[in-house]
């Protein structure tokens, strides 16, 4: 079974991002924010991860960066799940390595379509 | 800032700053809730979608689906055998009325031998005497006498023979028509009575069966919506998510607000510039409160009717399909026991009509057997008549009495065949009747009521697939409710947290007046304060921390003095963008 990891500090959020993403048959994990969400991905293994932008501690910029530098996680796809729909920030996401962007709300079907399709 | 050198503005401001801080913890809790319960309640949806699915596979299996022919089937072959039954027993009732009239013509015809033999009988005393008289001349008479006897005694015997037995046909047949004439119209409303409740109950198995084949349209409609509500549910719960984030970007404004209306030293006012920047920051704010109290509402209204669509599919037929087939299966089953037992009237009918009938056939035999014994009979009195003319021309003029017997005898075998070309007229009807209740009777046969079985055979067949179907469905019915029962405490659950969000919403109004009232005492105590800020100033200061389009979009609508409504935002959600 293929394991997600979603990042963000909104506990909704996340219950809604598992919710989609089990009914469609992924195992995932949960992180409160950017540091949690990097010390999960160096203690297991994911096959996709989707994090805020906003959020305490660490942002998901500076998530993606160091989650990139890990072992493993060079091309393992990462999608931005954020309110943020500016041009700007999206060119840093992409910047930084984010496989895609996702503005709040996200459409169940279409994340699960995105998500089937990045870990074929 | 500290309560020792704060303001009335400060002050008011802190307040509706601790006021929106309890709105974000107590929806963040009714938000909470409410998703557990969401989750238990998709699961549950899960369930019902699952055991409903099961009763659709069920009812889409061929052996129900057959069911419906084979009672249409059903249906025909009773009628065909109602009707032909009818039929055949109208037919009966002519056939033995017509029956009636050919056995008062026999009557008649062993009636009339009875009187020629009579005449034969008296033929043979006159030719005794003569003989007699005639001494031993009249030796040749002697046999002539004694044929006349015998023949006489055999005609006797065998017209007393059929006038018994047509006598006792004639009570059979009587008490046939009598029993018909009673019978048939009971029989007719028997039979039409079973034909309208067969067409009854095909018509209600028919509409029944209509609506078990929506089924699984309906099903696949229902699993349709539910996706589709649960979709709505996911989008309109990160709806608090974002307006979760706009309120505590409203919390940051209201601080540099405060900070822009107090100065340093309580007893200073702040400069104009910074009282117009607190006024339009204020306008902005009122602005943005009002557009998250809109948010919050259609996303805590999407969330309702969402959950709202869920149930209702709970309570939609397809529930019902269970009872349904079982209501099917029990009508159909009452009517095949109705057929039956018509079925069973109508042998045992049958059979007391054939019992009755038979005995026409014995009559033709009869009648064959008299008409064999009369043919010989006008062959020999043939021979009489010839043997007593040539004996009463050797006589001569002796035998002039003997002349008359002769005559005596031609004239009686003329009338004789006259009556037996009657006897055989009557025996073609007779014949002929046999023939047509053969016909009539074949109906009563058992090849014909084997249709009738094969039909039923094939009914009981589907009815026992049909009966199992229904002891499934209504099985899957029963854990359906079960799980409806669950998904109406979570319904519960969902109404509470759904009222702890719309006194929160409440909450945000009280805010926006205070604020109002706010930035009105600032238009009174400051004249064209609306017109003293920098619009660039502004929108740094208080854009800085946005993070949606919608907080943008609200701030140059509040500069402009224009609204902006963030009406169905909620509605879909937003697709993924592949870098």
């Amino acid at each position: 079974m293929k394991r997600i990891l979603t990042v963000d500090d909104s506990a909704s959020v996340r219950q809604m991002v598992c919710f989609t993403l089990q009914k469609a048959g992924y195992e995932v994990a949960e992180a409160v924010d950017g540091k949690d969400g990097v010390d999960k991905v160096g203690i297991g293994k994911f096959d996709l991860i989707i994090t805020d932008l906003n959020m305490p501690n660490m942002d998901g910029i500076q998530l993606i960066t160091a989650v990139r530098k890990l072992p493993g996680y060079s091309f393992v796809p990462i999608l931005m799940l954020t309110t943020e729909s500016q041009a700007e920030k999206k060119d840093a996401g992409r910047k930084a390595g984010a496989t895609g962007w996702i503005v709040k709300p996200f459409n169940a079907d279409q994340l699960v379509a995105a998500v089937q399709k990045l870990v074929k | 800032m500290n309560s020792d050198n704060s303001t009335p503005a400060s002050c008011g401001l802190e307040k509706v700053r601790s006021d929106l801080q309890w709105l974000l913890q107590t929806t963040e809790e009714a938000v909470a809730a409410l998703v557990n319960s969401f989750g238990e309640l998709a699961k549950e949806t899960d369930s019902l979608l699952h055991l409903a699915s099961a009763i659709v596979d069920c009812v889409e299996d061929e052996c129900v689906r057959s069911v419906l022919p084979s009672v249409q089937a059903l249906g025909v072959a009773a009628k065909q055998f109602v009707s032909e039954r009818l039929k055949s027993t109208s037919g009966i009732l002519n056939t033995v009325t017509a029956e009636a009239e050919l056995l008062s013509q026999l009557s008649q015809v062993t009636e009339s031998q009875a009187s020629i033999a009579l005449k034969i009988k008296i033929l043979n005393v006159h030719t005794k005497i003569e003989v007699a008289h005639l001494g031993t001349v009249g030796v040749g008479f002697d046999y002539l006498a004694r044929d006349l006897a015998d023949f006489s005694r055999a005609l006797t015997i065998s017209t007393d023979e059929l006038t018994n037995h047509t006598n006792r046909h004639r009570s059979a047949n009587e008490m046939t028509q009598s029993v018909l004439s009673i019978e048939l119209p009971h029989l007719r409303e028997q039979l039409a009575a079973v034909e309208f409740s067969l067409m009854s109950a095909l018509d209600v198995l028919d509409s029944g069966l209509t609506r078990l084949s929506k089924a699984p349209a309906q099903f696949k409609n229902s699993a349709e919506e539910i996706t589709a509500q649960v979709t709505g549910v996911v989008v309109a719960v990160q709806g608090h998510d974002i307006t979760r984030q706009q309120l505590e970007h409203v919390q940051e404004a209201l601080e540099v607000i405060s900070r822009k209306l107090d100065s340093n030293d309580a007893s200073t006012t702040a400069p104009i510039s910074e009282i117009a920047c607190g006024h339009a920051g204020l306008s902005i704010q009122i602005s943005q409160l009002k557009a998250i109290r809109e948010a919050f509402t259609e996303w805590a209204s999407q969330i309702q009717a969402c959950v709202g669509g869920i149930f209702r599919i709970s309570a939609s037929e397809l529930v019902g399909v269970g009872p349904l087939v079982l209501e099917q299966e029990q009508s159909m089953s009452a009517q095949l026991l109705n057929i039956d037992s018509i079925e069973r009237e109508c042998k045992s009918y049958g059979e007391k009509l054939r019992s009755t009938l038979d005995g026409i056939s014995h009559l033709s035999e009869l009648v064959k057997e008299h008409i064999q014994k009369s043919e010989s009979a006008r062959n020999r009195l043939r021979l009489l008549t010839f043997n007593s003319i040539v004996e009463a021309s050797h006589l001569g003029a002796k035998a002039d009495a003997i002349c008359v017997i002769a005559n005596g005898i031609a004239e009686v075998s003329v009338e004789w065949s006259k009556i037996s070309e009657r006897s055989g007229a009557a025996l073609q009807e007779i014949l002929s009747l046999s023939d047509r209740i053969n016909g009539v009777m074949a109906t009563f046969s058992q090849a014909s009521d084997e249709n009738l079985q094969k039909a039923q055979n094939k009914t009981t067949t589907g009815l026992k697939d049909l009966r199992s179907a229904a002891s499934f469905a209504v099985m899957q019915g029963k854990r359906i409710e079960t799980v409806t029962d669950g998904m109406w405490t979570r319904s519960k659950e969902i109404e509470r947290a759904s009222e702890l969000l719309n006194s929160c919403f409440g909450r945000i109004d009280t805010v926006v007046n205070v604020l109002e009232k706010m930035k009105f005492d600032l238009e009174a105590d400051h004249p064209g304060v609306k017109q003293r800020y920098d619009e660039a100033e502004i929108e740094r200061l208080f854009s800085a921390t946005y993070t949606t389009q919608a907080e943008r979009e609200v701030l140059r609508s509040a500069l402009n003095g224009t609204t902006f409504s963030v009406a169905q935002q909620y509605a879909t959600g937003n697709d993924v963008e592949l870098f």
